[in-house]
């Protein structure tokens, strides 16, 4: 994450804090978002949401374009590349990978 | 995070700990509970370790305020397994592997209470407690973990006291630790591995590492002795095999194939296949099975006495209404603390749904991941996926989803605490 997203994001904390007391939209029963359950598979690492504080790099809020090329790129990787993560992306098929992206695209940082 | 908590947070002395956890809350980084999803129920969970903490917490997120939660657990706070080979070599406290409820509690609405479940009557969906208390419920979630077999000979309290699992992190981790200190140089250290399946894989092998770096530097000329009753070594086998062979050479002596027939805690002798060994220190990992909650319900029906479930909902084969996640349900999955997290996303997610009168997603993807130290500043990691088969129904690993590091580095090593601080997060914050 970049050191201008932290500094929004600390900057912003009262903000956002009323409008979580009061930003509860109006549904009814309805299906649960698509990729949500999927992309809770991140939620280990990078935090509830993608938006993590002591874990790794924050996706919430990243382009889907942005997600979804990364872990592409993330698959093709062999040998000692190989990290956690390079390890992780492979399993997923790209029907998969572009609704996790999805998700976490419309997630607030 | 409702008004009420939020000025309840407030009010708290003003610790830097707090403060961020209240910048964290007010953000609603860690999410808050919808009030109006329209979905309502009683859900019970027995249980709040890896898997119960982690359902209860995604029950309110994605169900909402409608969908009560009541979290029985036994213990005033969980104490973590994962990490908890490094207590053995002094690298951790058991307190700083401890997590209490009270956030699970302010933050998210769910009732804890602290108790012991007795019995689950599925047919009248209610659940007893220990002190006469029944709680009914819509749904039940039972996630206790698991309970250990007796190995013949360490039938009584006090041989177990001599000769400990040290596999569910607390007691009997101090006094494993405490008979290490106490080895004299020279010493024999001995640890046997149950037949799989059993809670977490590479565990077992990880501990050997630990325990012959820490014996290598302050007890010279010790043995780690590995009585293993699999074939082989069942998990990160290139880096394990590694690490016994080259960087732990002439400490660690790994014997696969072995059964262990008793166990004499007075003498400190093992009765094996491989014949008698005596030992400073034995460390006896028995076979384990489903939480007695479940042995005791006639909810363990699988093979080993495990709960068997369908794992698109988690719900137990025998008892509607009841779903079983973690180690004491019998899946394809490994029986650890990461994946039980990721279980829990999965049975919320469905128990969500069927409440709303919808049904279960229909191709659920699950992963594990383990980091081992294999010294006090390097490690090793395993990940691995499984992805919902409907030719068999059962969680299948999918084409190169099981993957072990590169190698063994610091860089793994100082992941792993990250790795550890964002999985307890998402389980008990
Ligand atoms: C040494 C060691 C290292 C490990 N390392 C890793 C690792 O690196 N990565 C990993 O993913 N996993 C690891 N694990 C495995 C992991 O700890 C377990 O798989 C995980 O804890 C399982 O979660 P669970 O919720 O099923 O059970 P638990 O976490 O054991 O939780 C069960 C809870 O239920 C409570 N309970 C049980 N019965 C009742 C009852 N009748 N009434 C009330 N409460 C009850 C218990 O008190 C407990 O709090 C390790 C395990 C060990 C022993
Ligand atoms: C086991 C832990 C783990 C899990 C689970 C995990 N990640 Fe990661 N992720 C990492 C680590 C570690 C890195 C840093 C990799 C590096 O810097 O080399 C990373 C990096 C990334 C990056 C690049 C970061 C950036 O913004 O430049 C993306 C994108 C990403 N992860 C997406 C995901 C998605 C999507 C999921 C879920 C499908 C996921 N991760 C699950 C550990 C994990």
């Amino acid at each position: 994450m970049s050191k201008t997203r932290l500094w929004v994001r600390a900057l912003s904390a009262t903000a956002l804090s009323l409008a979580a007391v009061s930003a509860q939209a109006q549904t009814t029963v309805s299906a649960p978002p698509a990729g949500r359950l999927l992309a809770s598979n991140c939620f280990q690492c990078h935090g509830y949401n993608g938006r993590s504080s002591k874990g790794f790099e924050i996706l919430a809020g990243e382009s889907a374009s942005e997600i979804y090329n990364e872990l592409r790129e993330m698959r093709q990787k062999t040998g000692s590349d190989v990290g956690i993560m390079e390890a992780h992306s492979h399993g997923y098929t790209d029907a998969q990978l572009k609704l996790i992206a999805t998700y976490l695209s419309k997630q607030t940082p | 995070m409702n008004r009420r908590d939020f000025f309840r947070f407030t009010g708290f002395g003003a610790s830097a700990a707090l403060l961020s956890r209240l910048a964290d809350a007010a953000t609603g980084q860690l999410g808050f509970v919808p009030t109006n999803t329209g979905i309502k129920g009683r859900v019970v969970v027995i249980g709040g370790g890896m898997a119960g903490a982690t359902v209860a917490k995604y029950l309110r997120l994605w169900g909402g305020s409608g969908v009560t939660v009541t979290l029985v657990e036994r213990d005033a706070a969980y104490t973590s397994n994962i990490l908890s080979n490094l207590v053995l070599n002094g690298q951790r406290t058991l307190t700083s592997l401890q997590f209490g409820y009270s956030t699970l509690a302010s933050r998210y609405g769910i009732k804890v209470v602290r108790g012991e479940a007795k019995a689950i009557d599925h047919v009248g969906h209610k659940v007893l407690l220990a002190d006469g208390t029944s709680l009914p419920y819509d749904r039940l979630v039972v996630a206790p973990g698991i309970e250990f077999n007796v190995i013949p000979g360490l039938e009584t309290a006090a041989a177990q006291a001599k000769v400990p699992h040290a596999w569910k992190a607390g007691a009997q981790t101090t006094t494993l630790k405490n008979q290490i200190a106490a080895m004299p140089s020279g010493g024999t250290f001995v640890m046997t591995i149950p037949a799989k399946p059993y809670r977490c894989p590479p565990g077992p092998y990880e501990r050997a590492c630990v325990v012959a770096d820490w014996l290598k530097r302050y007890r010279p000329g010790s043995k780690v002795i590995v009585l293993d009753a699999n074939s082989g070594i069942l998990a990160e086998p290139e880096n394990f095999s590694h690490a016994f062979d080259v960087i732990h050479q002439g400490v660690i002596d790994y014997h696969p194939g072995v059964t262990i027939n008793s166990i004499n805690a007075s003498t400190m002798t093992l009765n094996t296949s491989m014949g008698a060994l005596r030992a400073n220190v034995i460390n006896a990992i028995p076979s384990q099975r489903a939480g007695s909650i479940l042995t005791a319900s006639g909810l363990a029906n699988a093979p080993g006495q495990w709960a068997d479930v369908n794992v698109l909902t988690y719900q137990s084969t025998v008892a509607p209404g009841v779903h079983i996640i973690g180690d004491s349900s019998a899946t394809t999955q490994p029986k650890a603390g990461h994946i039980a997290n990721q279980e829990a996303k999965i049975c919320a997610d469905a128990i969500v749904r069927l409440l709303a009168g919808l049904s279960p997603d229909p191709a659920p993807v699950t992963n594990s991941a383990c980091y081992s130290p294999i010294t006090s500043q390097t490690a090793s990691w395993l990940s691995s996926r499984f992805a919902y088969d409907p030719a068999t129904a059962k969680m299948a690993l999918v084409a190169g989803g099981l993957v072990e590091a590169p190698s063994i580095s610091k860089d793994n090593y100082e992941e792993m605490f990250k790795w550890f601080n964002t999985l307890m997060e998402d389980s008990f914050a």
